[in-house]
């Protein structure tokens, strides 16, 4: 190589460092505005609610103004007053056992139809999506007669075990895609190694699909916490017992009737929402951690 | 494998947590109503003052020092009376005798005994029916049988800007006039009322209709009355209103609480709304609506005397009940006791319908204007169909007075679905 | 990989692996029922119940909730020539459709955004989850509340004074659109930030040295590989839209012909009793879903099973 052709790359190198450079900054600029257009169209409503809540009495039906008060915490205090965190305890108990169920029985559904001979795949799909597909009203009232003469009405169980059901097929299909889309070879090795299907499974594949397994666990978690129509049938009214957040919070009242208590409402909203996405966060930490620590070739 | 171990780890903790919790509070709380506690009575009603702080639980109270034998707790239900209905019909379906007294919207009676849900209140009619207001009563029956006790009514009233306004108008036609004219004046709109597409809207097309001289049924709801050349006058009216400017903007999407928004927030001159909204005005709207405003009879299309349409809610007995003859006992000490009602008015401005108690509260300035108005208030017909109709009208009316459907065509419609239900 | 395939394929059958006659218990076609067992079994006794017991008082006639007798196909009729029952399908379908797409291009970039390295991106992460873990039915009040003329805060916001947003027909949709996108595209993002993540960076690597650009990349690595996960979220997403309740239940009571399948299934099953009608409702509104679901299934299913058909 010649001194003069190492120059010449070296200046090249040079000046397309100053182009990558002012490239950079271009972009950051662009990142930095989509980032304010993120933050507004997903943030601008929460903060109408944290506003909102924060307005005493019905001021909110006084002034569209988000900034002219009377504000004060007096919503929140009316919010616990009526067994909120009684509320809350259900939720997350009822949501988290939603979850467990959802994450294990769907696994091990989902693995076998990526990954083990089963005949009939595409029509154990169909079936599977089939069980989600029923207008949800519709499922109430033969549910509600069961339910009743099974006892499971106003308990835990009573909306968990159909939590799960119904979020079972978006589980498989999730989980489902996510094993499939890893490479064969590693279970092979694994299996030349002396392990077992089912070590193959626990040991190399579910680790793997982390990213997919904890993208699931959230989605069944917000979903069966967001679930309502099942919640409000059957188990509509005892906080003491298994009233989930939504139905508490659709059935709170003004101090007369016909009053809506928005105040209540919005403030209610926002002690819900913050612990949701604490709760999202910690998951959704995992789906990133997966890329980062589960390098794909094992 | 240390990523499978964190991974295990995780799912584990998340596990135990969750089992710790719901082991924690597993309800253990709830077979206390199961054992058949001799005199128990479980009222089932809805909305805020079945809260802990309301005024039913003060009757309640009231009701168990004079009756420590026949103790009643209250299951609140929620606010909405749709999702009450749902509750009590769910519960209902299934013959369970969880509920002895039900809170019921004037509107289910005819529904709900026509189940065959509720027990008869004929050998209890004569206590009730001389104490409590003709419409309140009628809307208790159905097939002239008495199937509920009154418990509190409901009546619409004409909300006006008394800096705006001199005289409350008589007539809907005077009463666009002002709204017009006042509203371009200051800027404002001029009449909220119930428009959105819910029952609510029923019965604001209903007063409309009612006092341009319409009927629904006659005497004993054996036959239908419905007028539609009166009906397509009055949506057409209230089509003209929405153009003209007379409906203050938002009106076909209001409920009670918007009409108050506008309304106390100094956005409408006048509004039509329940009496709850009186006090509520007085103590949280704007300073200068706060101060200048007053309460009128709802004007008419004749100008002569003046129509509301019923609302309000009974108490009815659970054909279910284990507890009939002390639940009736209740139902008719509710309807009837005059401390009862009265502490409905004093305690929390809910309408009552014993009338003695309205001559007791001539001062009071919102009790005094229903005991004018009530007489004349009509109740929806409680017909076992009473919904079906009532989707049907929104389903016809509500695109006919926002101008995408033709009101003579919604009048045949709606004309249909009453002859269908007498039929019936 | 094919090769891995040639040459494991004739060894797995047999549930014998070189170092494992311990294996011999199960095969693996057993153990593929039994993972699969207990979700199916799980989904049957909740799922299957009702679909039958809505099938069955479909074929009934009832007045109100009284029981009048065999009715054959006599609902089905009565629900195919009602014009609701056709005008709720069209907004139904407008509904999703629009939405979805929406829900996907938004939903696409949040997820390449949140699989980027920046400052501030556990932030934006919990950002963008904001809409999406508020409960619908209370989301769908807010909007109600924020949409209305009175008070009137997204009047007030845009400077536009009292414009009618849920009264006037036009915008009325748009309005439902707007809210349903906003809860949901986190949703979508989520799921293909998942999908993202499992794309090795090495392929990008190599495509970098082979020369391709940003927008290459995107589209002959990102996008196929992505196509799973795309299609599992436009597949759940598309049949939850068919579904939709909460949202115009609240903030529209289905005026301006924007009610859905689910409201007027709904209404006759509830609010107008008719458990007949209302029964062959829900079954032609699942038939629906579930044909429409197939043609994704089938896409999906040739995915999930290459290489594997022959097992």
């Amino acid at each position: 190589m010649s001194a003069a052709a190492a120059e010449t790359r070296q200046t090249g190198r040079r000046r397309s460092r100053g182009a990558v450079e002012s490239a950079t900054r271009g972009r950051a600029w662009a990142k930095t505005a989509l980032l304010a257009v993120i933050f507004l169209w997903c943030l601008a409503p929460f903060f109408w609610l944290i506003m909102t809540s924060l307005k005493v009495e019905d001021s909110a039906l006084n002034s569209p103004d988000l900034f002219q008060g009377p504000f004060g915490f007096k919503n929140y205090g009316n919010v616990f007053e009526q067994n909120f965190d009684l509320n809350l305890r259900n939720s997350l108990a009822v949501a988290g056992m939603t979850t467990i169920l959802c994450v294990v029985i769907g696994s091990l559904a989902g693995y076998a139809i990526a990954r083990l001979p089963l005949r009939g795949k595409i029509l154990l799909l169909t079936g599977i999506l089939a069980v989600s597909l029923f207008p949800p009203v519709a499922l109430v009232p033969p549910l509600y007669e069961l339910w009743l003469k099974l006892g499971l009405l106003n308990t835990y169980e009573g909306l968990y075990i159909p939590y799960t059901s119904f979020t079972l097929p978006l589980t498989i299909f999730i989980l489902t895609t996510f094993f499939a889309a890893i490479p064969k070879e590693l279970e092979e090795a694994a299996k030349v190694d002396g392990a077992t299907p089912f070590k193959a499974f626990f040991r190399v594949i579910l680790p793997l699909a982390a990213p997919g397994v904890f993208a699931a666990a959230i989605i069944i978690f917000v979903s069966a916490w967001n679930e309502f129509l099942l919640a409000n049938t059957f188990a509509p009214r005892d906080p003491e017992v298994a009233q989930t957040v939504p139905v508490a919070i659709s059935q709170f009242t003004g101090a007369v009737d016909f009053q809506r208590p928005i105040g209540n409402i919005t403030a209610a909203c926002v002690v819900v929402t913050i612990p949701m996405i604490i709760v999202a966060l910690a998951f959704q930490k995992r789906i990133i951690a997966g890329l980062t620590a589960g390098s794909l070739k094992g | 494998m240390r990523r499978s171990k964190q991974l295990g780890k995780w799912v584990i903790a998340v596990a135990a947590g969750t089992l710790v919790l719901a082991a924690a509070c597993t309800p253990s709380g709830d077979d206390d109503d199961e054992g058949s506690g001799g005199g128990e009575l479980v009222w089932a009603i809805g909305g805020a003052e079945a809260q802990p702080a309301g005024v039913d639980q003060k009757i309640a109270d009231l009701w168990n020092e004079q009756n420590p034998d026949n103790p009643i707790t209250i299951e609140v239900l929620p606010d909405e009376a749709d999702q009450q209905r749902e509750q009590q019909v769910n519960v209902l379906q299934s013959g369970s005798d969880e509920f002895d007294v039900l809170g019921t919207d004037v509107i289910w009676t005819g529904e709900y005994s026509q189940n065959g849900w509720l027990e008869s209140l004929e050998d209890v009619r004569d206590q009730i029916e001389p104490e409590v207001l003709e419409g309140a009563f009628n809307s208790a029956q159905w097939d002239g049988e008495l199937w509920a006790a009154p418990f509190n009514t409901n009546a619409g009233f004409l909300y006006y800007r008394t800096d705006l306004v001199d005289q409350p108008p008589e007539t809907w036609d005077e009463l666009c006039q002002i709204a017009e004219q006042v509203g371009q004046q200051e800027d404002i709109g001029g009449l909220i009322g119930q428009g959105f597409k819910y029952e609510g809207f029923v019965v604001n097309w209903l007063e409309y209709y009612w006092s341009a001289g319409g009927e629904l049924y006659n005497e004993d709801n054996s036959e239908v009355l419905f007028d539609t050349d009166l009906a397509t006058q009055t949506t057409e009216f209230m089509q003209n209103a929405m153009d003209d400017g007379c409906f203050a903007p938002g009106f076909n999407t209001a409920t009670e609480e918007e009409g108050r928004a506008a309304f106390q927030s100094g956005k409408a001159v006048f509004m039509r709304n329940w009496p709850y909204a009186y006090q509520l005005i007085q103590d949280e709207g704007v300073p200068q609506v706060a101060k200048n405003f007053d309460i009128a009879p709802l004007p008419t299309f004749t100008g002569e005397g003046t129509i509301s349409a019923l609302g309000g809610f009974n108490n009815a007995v659970s054909a279910y009940s284990s507890n009939k003859d002390a639940a009736k006992e209740f139902v008719v000490w509710a309807a009837t006791d005059p401390e009862v009602q009265k502490m409905l008015a004093t305690v929390a401005s809910v309408p009552p319908v014993l009338t003695s108690v309205y001559d007791e509260l001539q001062n009071e300035p919102d009790m005094a204007l229903l005991s004018e108005v009530l007489p004349d208030a009509k109740p929806r017909p409680p017909a076992p169909t009473w919904n079906t109709i009532s989707v049907e009208m929104q389903d016809a009316l509500f695109p006919a007075y926002n101008g995408d459907a033709d009101p003579a065509e919604a009048s045949d419609t709606v004309a249909d679905a009453f002859n269908e239900s007498v039929e019936e | 990989m094919a090769g891995a395939k040639v040459a494991t394929e004739p060894r797995t059958p047999s549930g014998t692996g070189p170092g494992g006659p311990r294996t011999k218990g199960m095969s693996e076609k057993g153990l593929g029922r039994l993972f699969v067992a207990p979700a199916i079994l799980l989904m049957i006794g909740v799922a299957l119940f009702p679909v039958i017991y809505a099938f069955v008082i479909s074929l009934r006639a009832y007045t109100g909730r009284l029981y009048e007798g065999y009715a054959g196909l006599e609902n089905y009729r009565e629900a195919l020539t009602d014009d609701k029952f056709w005008a709720s399908l069209e907004f139904t379908l407008v509904f999703t459709v629009t939405s979805v797409a929406a829900e996907f291009v938004i939903g696409l970039g949040f997820a390449l955004l949140m699989n980027q390295a920046f400052r501030g991106r556990g932030i934006t992460r919990a950002a963008i989850l904001v809409p999406w873990v508020i409960p619908t039915v209370i989301a769908a009040q807010m909007w109600y509340f924020m949409f209305n003329v009175n008070p009137g805060s997204v009047n007030a916001l845009l400077g536009l004074g009292d414009f009618n947003w849920l009264g006037e027909a036009g915008w009325v949709k748009a309005v439902l659109i707007f809210a349903d996108v906003w809860k949901t595209a986190p949703f979508v993002a989520l799921l293909l930030l998942a999908g993202l993540q499992t794309i090795p960076t090495d392929i990008y690597e190599s495509a970098r040295v082979d020369g391709a650009n940003t927008w290459q990349r995107f589209w002959h690595i990102t996008l196929p590989l992505l196509r799973p996960a795309i299609l599992v979220a436009l597949l759940f997403r598309t049949v939850e839209a068919l579904r939709v309740y909460d949202l115009p239940q609240v903030m529209t009571r289905g005026s301006f012909d924007t009610e859905s399948l689910s409201m007027v299934v709904q209404q006759y099953v509830v609010q107008t009793p008719d458990p007949g009608l209302g029964s062959a409702l829900s079954t032609l509104t699942f038939g629906i879903i579930l044909g429409i679901g197939v043609i994704f299934v089938s896409l999906l299913g040739r995915e999930l099973t290459i290489g594997r058909t022959d097992g």
